[in-house]
């Protein structure tokens, strides 16, 4: 059957029609059959760009909703060049992806009424993200109203992990009150990958301690303990844990204190200036893209070099968090590096595991600069502990939850 | 909760200005309808100047700032606000220029589009009987800056329907504010209640009682209040203050409202406060003020 998946931002949708079913899923053959974005909705620019049979396509053309969006999509899709499907009847589900299920939520589910309600309700953890998640499901709701919409959720996969890991160190009332804890995201992505590596070693992830490293435009990273998420970087929101292309990550909370009261801050300010003016980009001041830090880090310059200091901060973190899950697991067989950054940047990959040999991590350099945006290992001889770059594939959990939420298996 | 997707608003200066930031940020194209080229030209490089100095305050990024730009458009001509939402009259607290603003709208804005005017003191009731439903017309009082003051007072006249109240609402709830419903009456809430506030705090350095820096110390210490009463006056403008008491003082007729001499001292001085670079404090060319 065909499964198309939404993921809904607030002027983006991603989408990919993916062809699955249980057998699919068991033999592990499921397979996209179209994927793309649409971009810069509301904006100058609008655009969809999708990929299809290997070819690429590309429409500039006003969208001024998501509802346009998704209309477009659809015509995308039932469009005679490329003729893509023969009707939209072919879909049998809709998967979501939605941020944030903050405790009520541990897997994925069909979403009903209350359900949509109750995602709203999990907004104050996620503004930015779950209405706009939810908006997506309304509208495909109107698109498709005869077939299932399931939700998965990014908080889902890290609801394994003990309160020891999830509790913060304030007064328990505010756990109480307002249900201030660890949540963690990315748990598609590091779910994913951890599936995939189990795969490509031979050994299934119920049976391995994995270290997770998702690296890209945000970053986290995950120690899974036979399958499960024990503990990982981020927090009640996307800004804890590893520094980020424009968010801190960690930071001694009263830093942010002091720089209100001095600079005379609003909340939306400060909130801004951690979540959009820091990172890569806020200690570099040239990008919050690597690659373009990776350019020119090595260029002689006066006085400090902040790009190369935001590489290696970067790089830092990710070897501090990897070297603490290392202890958290009691050793680890596996470290996956995935995400744009962790799948493409091999420098990341060399000086955030530079030195961990005494831990039984270390990658073959050569082997390290080759694997680039695909599988593969990049272990160096005698290491006991194996690292592997696996892009990751959030779509396609994506789509394997809904067809198991459809057939009530999950 | 009605749905803004288009919204017009009349005049670009501070408020308008600051309320089309607001709705831009949020995913609502704008347009704004000024009187002529230069002063729309002005208006864009004042909201792009405010843009910079949000950024310098690490409020928004580059990026914010073309997507917001890129969602507000402006234009000479009330017909192109013919297919919008709602629309907000903010042009100045002048009588005669609302009037000739809801007059020439009632003859563009479909019957069943709300119009709002934002007003501090002008009655809502005089300007909706220039339209012909008369019913449509709302009062919204926004605060200076727009964008950081997070309620609105929302004035009911004495024909406003109740849809007008709840339209009116329901965009101050979409701009992310909180929304306070007032009866039409001078000086509705907040200017009410601030104006002998400041007019208390003037005659206290008037008397030489206190200097202006132990006046706004003590008040903003002893009530913990973001600023003085005198520096608030300042960022307000003096001769906004003198023209908000001399309303009140019109139109209720009691002492309490009587403007300071002081105030009126300094306005004939041309000190009006941050705008000028003087008033009680000195201030330089980015508005900060001069200790």
């Amino acid at each position: 059957m065909k499964i198309l998946t939404l993921n809904c931002g607030s002027s983006s949708i991603k989408f990919d029609v993916i062809e699955t079913d249980l057998e699919l899923i068991q033999q592990g053959a499921d397979y996209s059959i179209v994927r793309g974005l649409v971009e810069k909705i509301g904006l100058p620019g609008s655009q969809i760009r999708y990929t299809y049979n290997g070819e690429s396509y590309k429409d500039v053309v006003e969208i001024l909703d998501h509802t346009e969006a998704l209309k477009k999509i659809i015509d995308v899709l039932t469009g005679d060049s490329p003729h893509i499907l023969e009707s939209l009847e072919e879909i049998a589900g809709v998967g979501h992806r939605l941020v944030h299920g903050a405790e009520v939520f541990s897997k994925s589910i069909l979403i009903d009424e209350e359900v949509e309600k109750q995602v709203d309700e999990c907004s104050e953890f996620a503004p930015l993200h779950n209405p706009q998640n939810l908006k997506g499901v309304r509208i495909a709701k109107e698109f498709f109203p005869n077939v299932a919409h399931v939700g998965v959720f990014d908080t889902g996969f890290h609801h394994s992990m003990p309160p020891y890991a999830y509790i913060y160190p304030l007064p328990y009332y505010f756990y109480r009150k307002y249900k201030i804890r660890r949540y963690g995201f990315h748990g598609t992505s590091h779910r994913f990958v951890s599936f995939r590596v189990g795969q490509l070693i031979g050994i299934p992830r119920e049976k391995l301690k994995i270290i997770t490293v998702h690296l890209g435009n945000g970053c986290s990273i995950c120690a899974i303990d036979h399958g499960k998420s024990v503990d990982t970087s981020m927090g009640i929101t996307p800004l804890e844990g590893l520094m980020m292309g424009t968010r801190t990550g960690d930071l001694d909370p009263a830093v942010i204190l002091h720089i209100m009261a001095k600079e005379d801050l609003s909340l939306h300010q400060a909130d801004t200036m951690m979540n959009k003016h820091s990172g890569l980009y806020g200690v570099s001041g040239i990008s919050n893209d690597l690659r373009e830090i990776i350019e020119v880090m090595d260029n002689e310059t006066e006085g400090v070099n902040r790009a190369r200091l935001a590489f290696d901060m970067f790089c830092y973190r990710v070897k501090k968090y990897i070297s603490a899950y290392m202890g958290v697991l009691g050793g680890a067989d596996v470290v996956v590096f995935t995400g744009g950054i962790g799948e493409n940047a091999w420098q990341v990959r060399e000086v955030a595991t530079h030195g961990l040999d005494f831990m039984g991590i270390r990658i073959d350099p050569v082997q390290n600069r080759e694997i680039l945006g695909r599988e593969g290992d990049i272990t160096a001889e005698g290491a006991t502990v194996r690292t592997f770059v696996v892009p990751t594939n959030e779509e396609l959990v994506i789509a394997r939850d809904t067809v198991r939420c459809m057939e009530g298996v999950l | 909760m009605m749905e803004f997707k288009r919204i017009g608003i009349i005049g670009g200066g501070v408020m308008g200005g600051g309320v089309a930031c607001n709705a831009a940020q949020l995913g609502i194209h704008v347009i704004i309808v000024e009187k002529d080229e230069p002063s729309a030209t002005f208006s864009k490089e004042q909201l792009s100047e405010s843009l910079d100095r949000e950024i310098a305050k690490w409020g928004i990024t580059e990026s914010d700032k073309r997507s917001i730009l890129s969602r507000i458009e402006y234009t000479i001509d009330l017909h192109d606000l013919a297919d919008v939402d709602f629309v907000l009259d903010c042009t100045p607290e002048i009588y005669d220029v609302k009037v000739s603003i809801v007059e020439r709208l009632k003859m563009i804005i479909p019957k069943e589009i709300i119009i709002a005017t934002n007003t501090g003191v002008l009655s809502v009731t005089d300007l909706s009987s220039k339209l012909e439903n008369v019913d449509r017309l709302v009062g919204l009082h926004f605060h200076y800056p727009v964008p950081d003051r997070k309620v609105v007072e929302v004035v009911r006249g004495l024909n406003t329907s109740d849809r007008a109240i709840q339209v009116a609402r329901d965009f101050v709830q979409t701009l992310k504010k909180e929304a306070v419903e007032v009866f039409e009456y001078p000086g509705y809430i907040t200017t009410r209640a601030i104006v002998p506030f400041l007019n208390e705090a003037m005659h206290i350095v008037m008397e030489g009682i206190a200097t202006i820096e132990d006046v706004d110390k003590a008040m903003r210490l002893g009530y913990d209040l973001h600023m003085g009463p005198l520096e608030l006056a300042d960022s307000i403008g003096l001769h906004t203050v003198l023209a908000w008491m001399e309303h009140l003082f019109k139109e209720l007729g009691e002492s309490r409202y009587r403007p300071c001499p002081l105030l009126r001292k300094m306005i004939r001085a041309n000190k009006l406060g941050r705008k000028t670079g003087e008033g009680f404090y000195k201030y330089n060319e980015k508005g900060e003020k001069i200790v």
